[in-house]
């Protein structure tokens, strides 16, 4: 059983492989406007100027919140174009259980997002001079940010297979993630009222944590002493239990309802 | 003799969607015999494709009981899946931009297959389609007709005991329906699959199909095996046709028989109700010298008996 869950988690990344390949003047197309949204803000921020400082921390939070937008996409935009297609009910014709092909598909999102926000990092890195320093240290706190995004991803996720028309809550939660999750401004630069609401987003939190230790070059031992890593952890472990919560009872109702495979 | 093992059993399975007034599907029981291909016939709406989802799982019902090989499917879905392998209607049920080889070993490794074992059965269907030259293509590229071809390899991939199949030939043309009707019927003969057969063809039906169950209204109107329930039909008709008008005369002597013009010929139809009755009515047209063109029954066909079926009272006969 172990090892059909395992063959079934790999065949999702190697089908999302294949996919980025064969979409792949889509999604060269997908990181030229992603870059140009990055120099686009850059710009604005700095008020005409890149603002060479700032630039860094920004980019942190923009690389963040790029996951995110994937994880959005591809579990609202991209499940329902399965339910169009009936490869979707074709992946519940399966002896796996459908929490393995789910994760699949998201380790699937991390590894393709990871490649290409890898290059998009890499090349806005060479461009505008950044230094950025990535160390081991950052892991395990990128890794916790990513439990919340999917978690979120995965009520999205949900809601598409219950109610189906939902892209456009998907693309309103992209947007105000960009502006709200910290990425562009850190939160403390918010108003208290607005503070604590994107304090409850899925990767505010990821965000500040990752600059602490990529920006300012503190140690995991110090976030976790001041109590961040912890409450990273509580808010991830919410979100992914909230969405999987979410997915399952949606999918259930889909289920009862018939609409599974409806668009 | 053989003994007929049970594949698929409902029991009075009724699907009520919440919100509908009445119910999709309405006690439905049905056996289906394993190693048969078996025909769910019914118009649009009848129940049909509610029936093979939840089969598949993918429609939670209502109430009664679904068993496949004797399992439960709400109590153990994972063993009862595993034996399945489908073709749902009016989709594409694959990844158009992958190709035919990616498709059968993403589908192969769902289901439960790896390694060589899938990669040789997957050579084994793409060389019994004639694709093995395109299966590097994306499925994106070939015709409606083959990627159904592959749509029903990639359901079979794992070669499951039962496979279901919801209008496979719709929007096919010729050439293609008489491909998926050739594989269907070497399913059940050669490898012993049980079939679930949803169609609006009943022509490939009534050709393909052992056993038959017909819908109306979500309700069962019939379930027989296809010999018993033409048999049950026979009306004991024949049709003569003879060259030109009948001679004069002709017509007294075949009392009860209807006369058609058919392109200057003279069609006969009539029932003969007793053993010899059609060798008088021959002796007679020949008396009269009408010259003979074909004698045929003309009993009626699985069209005829569904038509009739699902516009009568919905009286069980089965």
């Amino acid at each position: 059983m172990f090892r059909l869950h395992l063959v079934v988690l790999v065949n999702e990344i190697h089908k999302g492989l294949l996919h980025v390949w064969r979409y792949r003047v889509n999604f060269a197309a997908q990181l030229a406007m992603f870059a140009g949204l990055f120099v686009g803000i850059g710009f604005l921020m700095g008020r005409g100027r890149m603002d060479a400082a700032a630039l860094p921390g920004m980019l942190v939070g923009f690389v963040v919140w790029y996951y995110a937008f994937m994880a959005i996409l591809n579990m609202s935009t991209s499940l329902a174009t399965e339910a169009q297609t009936g490869t979707l009910e074709q992946t519940y014709i399966s002896p796996a259980r459908p929490a393995w092909i789910f994760t699949g598909r998201a380790l699937a999102t991390v590894v393709s997002t990871t490649l290409m926000g890898g290059v998009m990092a890499g090349v806005l890195v060479l461009i505008f001079g950044l230094r950025l320093t990535v160390g081991l240290a950052a892991l395990p706190v990128f890794g916790l940010t990513l439990a919340g995004v999917f978690g979120f991803g995965f009520m999205i996720g949900g809601a598409t297979l219950a109610f189906k028309r939902v892209e456009a809550v998907g693309n309103l939660v992209q947007n105000m993630l960009l502006f709200m999750n910290g990425t562009l401004l850190p939160v403390d630069h918010f108003p208290n009222w607005m503070a604590a609401i994107s304090n409850t987003l899925p990767t505010t939190r990821g965000i500040s944590a990752l600059r602490a230790i990529v920006i300012d070059r503190q140690p995991l031992s110090r976030l976790w002493d001041d109590g961040t890593l912890a409450a990273l952890a509580i808010h991830s472990a919410l979100y992914l239990f909230a969405g999987w919560l979410t997915f399952t009872w949606c999918e259930r109702y889909a289920r009862r309802h018939g609409t599974l495979g409806h668009y | 003799m053989q003994a007929h093992r049970t594949s698929i059993a409902l029991v009075d399975l009724t699907k009520t969607y919440p919100g509908a007034a009445v119910p999709s599907v309405d006690r439905v029981s049905v056996s289906v015999t394993a190693g048969r291909v078996f025909a769910l016939l019914g118009a649009n709406g009848a129940g049909k494709t509610t029936i093979i989802k939840m089969i598949c799982g993918l429609v939670i019902p209502s109430s009664g009981t679904i068993r496949i090989d004797g399992q439960d499917l709400q109590r153990d879905r994972r063993r009862a899946i595993a034996r399945m392998g489908v073709v749902l209607e009016g989709t594409r049920n694959l990844y158009w931009r992958l190709t035919a080889w990616e498709n059968l070993r993403y589908f192969g490794r769902l289901r439960g297959w790896w390694g060589r074992r899938l990669d040789a059965r997957a050579e084994m269907l793409l060389r019994d389609l004639a694709l093995w030259d395109r299966r590097h293509q994306a499925v994106r590229q070939f015709s409606r007709g083959m990627q159904q071809q592959v749509a029903i390899a990639a359901a079979v991939i794992a070669d499951p005991s039962i496979v279901i199949l919801d209008e496979p030939t719709l929007g096919l043309d010729a050439d293609a329906t008489r491909r998926v009707r050739r594989w269907i019927a070497a399913m059940t003969r050669d490898h012993g699959k049980t079939v679930i057969l949803t169609t609006h063809q009943l022509d490939m039906a009534q050709a393909l199909s052992d056993d038959v169950a017909i819908l109306s209204r979500g309700r069962l109107v019939a379930c027989r095996p296809m010999h018993e329930l033409l048999e049950m039909s026979r009306i004991g008709a024949y049709r003569i046709r003879v060259k030109g008008a009948l001679p004069a005369g002709a017509g007294d002597a075949l009392d009860g028989w209807q006369a058609a013009d058919a392109d200057g010929d003279t069609v006969l139809t009539g029932h003969v109700r007793a053993d010899g009755a059609l060798y008088g009515v021959l002796d007679e047209l020949r008396r009269r010298r009408a010259p003979l063109i074909e004698v045929a029954p003309a009993e009626p066909d699985l069209e005829d008996v569904y038509l009739r079926l699902v516009h009568a009272d919905p009286v069980a006969i089965g």
